[in-house]
């Protein structure tokens, strides 16, 4: 039966040709191979993120008088609503976690020299994607500390010179943090950020299957000194380990829903007194930690600003990485990027941990 | 513009001025009687109740004048012939004639039916039996009478904001005599001299409060507990009655106790007559600052009553502070518990009603108000519980796809292991 | 020695047949665990909707005239009235003196607050005893088939 479906199908789609190509696709086989599962793990949460989200916005309702309680509503009242809601939110954090990974790995092994400048610019461009994803969801539950957070957190958009002002009330649909920014939100995050995610994964994925693994620059110095890198078959091979790794997310996604339910908290308040100790969700927390710690004008010009400028220094620096460090693609790679990815790595933890702390 | 033409226009300009200032200057055409002159005398004495009675009155909208308190004839522009005596001129009436004025209207029901039907008309029968009617009949003139509370020539309605028997002005204008301790000075009353301190305290009040912030007209202002026309202190034994006006289910309750009959001065023995303050359960009991030991002593049947129904109230008080916190941690947790919220109301509602209870200081009536709170809230904790192991359910259920997932991990790993041992 | 390195065939084939059973048996147990819930979750639940502007307080027929009844109204009571004349009527119960919930009394046909004597009117206005303000109305609409409708308690 399947063979008859098969080549009903083949007739029309050319199905063989796709088969042989994923039959004769293979992938390099070296010491640093495990970092290669990583996108793939990225990829598969933001599958269940679309799928999870799906499902809440059938019962989710997007409005500052019914939001707190249609999120309620959900866990408490729809069967198995704890469960949808508990994977979204603690799958959006594995992401974020995920995609970090996958950005210090590729870096680290040198992925985005030529010819995958490309892949790393959408990928770069895919992590502030999601990163805004997390920003807009964290709104939506309509809580306290979503609410203050999401104050503090437009207010420093806030920061920015010539636009700042613009972009925060843009961001906010209007002065305050109100029903309207929860609409806003709502619809750059099952909507805008969804379309724009779309066209760039597409772009992303499509890269990465005409062009292949990259291998790294100290495994292919051996290829060049006459060694043939061992490949595997991409099917079943790699598929399993890929499906096996997907496993352990969803077992570390379950793990976490069990330990660490997420809670629903108090129904925000605008005019509430801000409960001590209101930080953003942790992927920002580095960045906050700092800005706090900016002292309120350094030489004339206000501290605040300068730390939101650096940071946009810092995302330039970082998107554009490929073509500033040319020699990598010569196998000359620039010893500044791994002081540098080092000390980013060094530095978001240490300030994440900071900021948990210090709240 | 042409200078000679800009002139005359200026010359004419100061005409126009002068020939209004003028005008206003003169009485109205329209205007004869009493007004007419005593609008611009000198003397305020003479020319404020004048003014008065001509901007706000509710006499004069109705059509009465001058002439109709104080006799005398408007038509005549000389002032000895206005207040022949054979105008019926009265002047100024003082002390009685005060309330002879007033009353040869207020109290004719005749005439009052043309221009208020529902009003009373026994105010000057009120005011012979209050304390000001009895002391102005012994030639006491420092008294209260009609005009002293209600004005003379710019008197408004009681329900006018800006009446000086609006309710929210009456404590202004009683302790306008009150509060003035030389005017009080030589009152008593059962030998003690009469308190000034009534308006302080009495802005301290719930009842004030009530009026003040919640614009709750019917809390009680002076002339509610102590009468209008009639006004006196109720009495010692008429205060439960007075306060059970309103109170009435306190009043029920206290009237079945022993306290009723014992009791000195009723509810104000706890609460207070002029500083009624926000009662609240530190008053009951024997502990510190509680009220019930200023008479009860260790061992008395009193002292065990207050010390058991303050104890019973305090325990269902921390239980329902206890099942909330259970409540909001199941809740939290994404139990529904909408209906233990509604059962807990119902809990509350009970501490309520024992404190109502309590005025009859019988505790075996107080403990099953309290017992019933108390069944509530164990129904409630039942309910939190029974949220709790639904809780650890689905978290087990969890846990038994988190072990399937962590076969499915072990047994891929394996399949890989194989399949590369193969090749 | 063939004790290490490639098993003998048919040990081989046993084991890969019964891993692949154990990966069977994984894969489907954990498909079902996600297939499972996700149904459920489709399905519409009793409450069809959070219940913060408007609620089913239940059958039209189970009101009898002249009667009171408590409903829970998001998170504090309400109470549903039928006047005598049949006529459906509703209130928030908390009592506007000292929010205790009030009741009906079907021997005067008003509403009653046990906890100081405060009397409602069926309009909800306050008529005697401490409670200062009216009780807040709702709007009650019947929705659904003649004789089955539901009453349906709508804020504002």
């Amino acid at each position: 039966m399947t063979q008859q479906l098969y080549a009903w199908l083949d007739q029309r789609l050319d199905l063989s040709a796709l088969q042989h190509f994923i039959a004769e696709k293979s992938v390099p086989v070296h010491k640093h191979r495990v970092w290669y599962y990583m996108g793939g793990i990225t990829l598969f949460l933001v599958g269940v993120q679309v799928f999870t989200g799906i499902l809440l916005l059938l019962y989710y309702r997007p409005s500052a008088d019914e939001a707190f309680e249609s999120v309620k509503f959900i866990v408490s009242q729809v069967e198995f609503g704890w469960l949808i809601r508990n994977i979204h939110s603690w799958s959006a954090n594995l992401l974020i976690f995920m995609a970090f990974v996958h950005l210090f790995s590729t870096l680290f092994l040198r992925s985005y020299r030529k010819p995958r400048e490309l892949t790393w610019v959408t990928g770069v461009l895919l992590l502030f994607v999601m990163m805004g994803f997390g920003f807009s969801g964290y709104l939506l539950p309509w809580n306290e500390l979503a609410f203050f957070a999401t104050k503090v957190g437009t207010g420093i958009a806030g920061a920015v010179p010539v636009v700042g002002d613009f972009t925060m009330r843009f961001l906010r649909g209007g002065d305050d943090v109100t029903g309207a920014t929860l609409t806003r939100f709502y619809g750059l995050h099952v909507a805008i950020l969804p379309a724009i995610t779309t066209g760039i994964l597409g772009v992303h994925l499509l890269l990465i299957q005409r062009q292949g693994m990259s291998v790294p620059p100290s495994v292919e110095k051996q290829e060049k000194s006459g060694a043939t890198i061992p490949q595997m078959p991409f099917f079943p091979h790699y598929v399993l380990h890929d499906l096996m790794w997907w496993y352990v997310a969803l077992g570390v996604l379950a793990a976490l829903a069990l330990f660490l339910p997420w809670e629903i908290g108090k129904k925000a308040d605008a005019f509430a007194v801000v409960p001590p100790g209101i930080r953003p969700e942790w992927y920002f927390l580095a960045m906050f930690q700092v800005l706090k710690l900016l002292p309120a004008h350094i030489m004339g010009v206000e501290g605040e600003m300068l730390g939101v400028l650096g940071f946009g220094l810092a995302a330039m620096v970082l998107l554009f990485l490929p073509f500033l460090d040319r020699g990598a693609a010569e196998g000359r790679s620039s010893r500044l990027v791994t002081i540098g990815g080092v000390i980013a790595l060094a530095y978001m933890l240490v300030f994440t941990i900071y900021g948990y702390l210090a709240a | 513009m042409q200078p000679h033409v800009s002139r005359a226009f200026l010359s004419l300009a100061l005409v126009l001025v002068a020939a209004a200032a003028w005008a206003e200057a003169q009485p109205p055409a329209a205007e004869t009687g009493c007004l007419a002159c005593h609008r611009d005398q000198p003397s305020a004495a003479l020319a404020t109740p004048a003014r008065d009675f001509a901007l706000t009155d509710v006499h004069r909208d109705r059509g009465f004048t001058c002439v109709d308190c104080h006799g005398g004839d408007p038509r005549a522009t000389d002032k000895v012939a206005a207040k022949a005596p054979s105008t019926g001129f009265r002047g100024k009436p003082t002390g009685a004639a005060i309330i002879a004025v007033c009353a040869r209207c207020h109290s004719d029901a005749a005439l009052m039916r043309k221009y208020a039907p529902k009003q009373r008309i026994d105010q000057a029968t009120e005011y012979a039996t209050s304390v000001h009617g009895q002391q102005l009949a012994k030639g006491d003139t420092k008294v209260a009478t009609c005009v002293s509370c209600h004005g003379a020539h710019g008197v408004r309605l009681v329900g006018d904001a800006q009446s000086p028997v609006y309710p929210l002005n009456v404590a202004a204008t009683c302790t306008k005599c009150h509060a003035d301790s030389e005017r009080m000075k030589g009152y008593t009353r059962a030998g003690a001299a009469l308190p000034t301190d009534q308006r302080v305290k009495y802005e301290t009040s719930v009842h004030y409060r009530a009026m003040v912030d919640r614009n709750d007209l019917s809390a009680p202002t002076c002339n509610d507990c102590h009468g209008n026309h009639g006004a006196a202190p109720p009495g010692v034994d008429a205060i439960a009655n007075v306060c059970g006006t309103c109170h009435s289910v306190f009043a029920s309750k206290f009237a079945l106790s022993t306290h009723s009959q014992i009791f000195d001065r009723g509810c104000v023995e706890c609460h207070n007559n002029h500083d009624i303050a926000q009662p609240s359960d530190e008053m009951l009991g024997t502990a510190q600052g509680a009220l019930c030991a200023t008479c009860h002593s260790e061992g008395d049947n009193g002292h065990k009553a207050a010390t058991s129904m303050r104890a019973g109230i305090d325990t269902l008080k921390t239980a329902i502070g206890h099942s909330e916190a259970e409540l909001a941690r199941v809740e939290n947790d994404g139990i529904e518990m909408g209906a233990e919220t509604l059962t807990l109301r119902e809990a509350n509602n009970h501490l309520t009603l024992a404190r109502t209870e309590m005025h009859a200081f019988d505790p075996t009536i107080v403990e099953s108000v309290l017992a019933e709170g108390m069944a509530l809230t164990a129904k409630v904790d039942a309910a939190a519980e029974a949220g709790r192991r639904e809780v650890s359910y689905r978290r087990t259920g969890l846990a038994i796809s988190l072990a399937f997932i962590v076969l499915v991990v072990i047994a891929l790993q394996m399949k890989i292991r194989t399949l590369e041992n193969r090749s | 020695m063939p004790s290490h390195g490639r098993p003998t065939e048919p040990d081989a084939i046993k084991r890969r047949t019964f891993l692949d059973m154990v990966l069977g048996v994984g894969f489907v147990s954990t498909a079902l665990s996600f297939v499972y819930p996700l149904w459920r979750y489709l399905i519409p639940p009793a409450a069809a909707e959070p219940a913060t502007n408007s609620v089913v307080a239940g059958k039209a027929t189970a009101f009898k005239a002249n009667s009171g009844t408590i409903v829970k109204f998001g998170s504090k009571p309400a109470i549903v009235v039928r006047t005598p004349d049949g006529e459906f009527r509703a209130f928030s119960a908390v009592c506007t003196h000292l929010d205790c919930t009030v009741q009906f009394k079907a021997e005067t046909s008003q509403i009653w607050c046990a906890c100081h004597n405060g009397l409602y009117d069926l309009g909800g206005s306050n008529i005697s005893g401490p409670p200062p303000r009216p009780l807040e109305r709702f709007t009650v609409n019947l929705r659904g088939e003649p004789g089955q409708e539901d009453v349906v308690v709508t804020r504002a």
